[in-house]
């Protein structure tokens, strides 16, 4: 892992077009600004990883996910 | 259950599922109102999902620039929006806080991780 020390205001520039730049350093943590191309998806981690654990276990075999709508569909309690 | 389609393409594939970036929407009668989102790349997950507004309907989706520059999408452009159950021995939930939203138009979808949100990625499905 590359360390770098930065200080409130200093930056640092990944590959073309992506700046992290210290905001504020706080008792309670550290504000980033983050500057990137639209294309770039920036997430928190924790929320990432959420997500990430989700899906892993929304993931079936395709005749699974077909059973499984068969078995809920009769049973699902919506407003349409 | 028709199994072919257009292919969607995800550029970031999905979080625990990055390699995955070619999906099929299948829909059929004995899905319905539930949809299937089907990879055709490697390990072929699929994810049962419906649309967000099934279980919420005043869901209020939030889409960010980047989001609307990764989609493609113009004012106007239809979005698909599925958010994915998850069914286990206790429960059936489904993830609101993490939709998928799918451009008609352009075809390319994401999964939308807005960096707030008030909806959880476990919503308990309302079941009889």
């Amino acid at each position: 892992m590359l360390v770098i020390s930065r200080k409130s205001d200093e930056a640092i520039v990944i590959g073309d077009g992506i700046e992290i730049r210290v905001l504020r350093v706080g008792k309670d943590g550290v504000r980033l600004g983050i500057t990137a191309p639209k294309d770039v998806a920036v997430h928190r981690q924790e929320i990432y990883e959420q997500v990430k654990a989700a899906n892993r276990s929304a993931a079936a075999m395709p005749d699974d996910a077909a059973e499984l709508a068969k078995r809920l569909r009769s049973r699902l309690t919506t407003t349409k | 259950m028709t199994t072919t389609g257009p292919i969607v393409t995800m550029p970031d594939g999905l979080p625990g599922f990055e390699q995955c970036r070619r999906f099929i929407v299948v829909t059929s009668e004995t899905l319905q109102p539930f949809t299937c989102l089907q990879s055709l790349d490697e390990p072929r997950p699929s994810f049962l999902a419906l649309d967000p507004r099934q279980i919420v309907p005043d869901y209020a989706a939030s889409l960010g620039d980047g989001d609307r520059a990764r989609l493609e999408a113009s004012d106007g452009d239809a979005l698909l929006w599925l958010a994915f159950v998850c069914v286990d021995s206790e429960q059936a939930t489904v993830n609101l806080r993490a939709p998928v939203t799918i451009n008609a138009r352009t075809m390319r979808g994401i999964q939308v991780i807005p960096s707030d949100s008030t909806y959880s990625t476990n919503h308990p499905l309302p079941l009889d």
